[in-house]
């Protein structure tokens, strides 16, 4: 039997396990979606970005490296985001409920990044060494918005949104 | 119109920048979002960001679905469980909320009712079990192939995964004594 099929199956809700109708209402009741998670999912359109080149995650040592990282938040996550000819990378330390950004532009250059979180929007700049800092970020989905100095006509780099 | 075609239709219409198809698909998968974070074991804080952080990610790859768009849901359950993951890599250690409590919801409050019931055995199962039945549990009811995806299964495990964790839920309906049907006197 193809995959297919089942699929069929499946959005048929070919499901008629009277117990599992029953499970249903259960995860209903007791583990509901909350409404602001749907409306921050509806509201996460608004941060589409369309002429901007997009930097991915290449590197998260809690995913990649996880045995040096330091359960209990001790010490500084790692993350590297690369775009072609451009890495950003950044270490992030908790401070309770708000994050440290501490940060580099690689190869290194000025920059006027904006580090977009919950809490709004945060402009840093980076210096000649590509270096920045950003504090009082909230945790959760985050991203950097870089304008770079290398090529002050170029469209700006956008880095993959990551929850910290 | 078949549901792949009415799934294809939303992800073109968002990549065109039209919000409303953007609320269809917000509509059909954020419950399996939100069930995908639940069922690794996130609390509801965690798993609020980490269906964000999906969302958000989906907002940006919208061009880049070519003939695929019907596998939206697919992509977006993978990306959920992808980003659980990521979180449960960067927690601190076992503490308020850790997995085996936060995976099923809150403990229903009073008198032990029969969904209640029901609702605190999955919390009691296997990890492996109490995770396929959270996804099976959502609605609208996702796909075989969703389900694999938000679970990192082959989609051939789906089914025979169901079939024994149910097996499993009825037994354990019998130990404590409930009727595996309700209205059975």
């Amino acid at each position: 039997m193809s995959d297919d099929f089942n699929e069929e199956l499946d959005t048929r809700g070919r499901d008629d396990d009277p117990l599992m109708e029953e499970l249903r209402r259960a995860a209903g009741r007791f583990d509901p979606q909350p409404p602001a998670v749907l409306e921050a999912a509806r509201a996460s359109y608004s941060w589409r970005t369309i002429d901007a080149e997009l930097a991915e995650l290449a590197f998260d040592s809690v995913v990649d490296r996880p045995a040096t990282t330091l359960r209990g938040g001790e010490g500084p996550r790692l993350l590297t985001f690369a775009a072609p000819g451009l890495d950003v990378e950044v270490e992030v330390s908790r401070e309770g409920p708000r994050r440290r950004l501490v940060g580099q532009v690689v190869p290194p250059q000025t920059a006027q990044i904006e580090v977009h979180h919950g809490g709004g929007v945060e402009p840093v700049q980076a210096d000649e060494l590509g270096r920045f800092r950003a504090e009082g970020i909230s945790a959760g989905p985050v991203r950097l918005r870089c304008r770079l100095g290398a090529t002050p006509g170029g469209r700006p780099v956008v880095t993959q949104w990551v929850s910290i | 119109m078949d549901a792949s075609t009415q799934v294809r239709d939303l992800v073109r219409a968002a990549a065109a920048g039209d919000p409303r198809g953007w609320d269809g698909l917000v509509e059909r998968f954020a419950p399996l979002v939100w069930s995908t974070a639940r069922a690794h074991g996130l609390s509801p804080g965690e798993a609020a960001d980490a269906a964000q952080t999906a969302w958000l990610q989906l907002a940006e790859r919208l061009d880049r679905f070519q003939d695929d768009q019907d596998r939206v849901g697919e992509w977006l359950a993978a990306t959920a469980r992808r980003e659980s993951r990521r979180t449960l890599g960067a927690a601190r250690g076992p503490g308020p909320g850790a997995p085996a409590a936060a995976g099923a919801g809150a403990a229903p409050a009073g008198e032990p009712e029969r969904e209640a019931l029901l609702w605190r055995i999955v919390r009691d199962l296997s990890e492996h079990c109490r995770r396929i039945l959270r996804l099976l549990t959502t609605v609208p009811p996702p796909s075989h192939r969703e389900v694999a995806a938000a679970l990192g299964l082959r989609v051939a495990q789906v089914q025979p995964a169901r079939a024994t964790c149910l097996q499993e839920f009825r037994r354990r309906m019998a130990d404590i004594g409930i009727k595996t049907t309700a209205g059975d006197s």
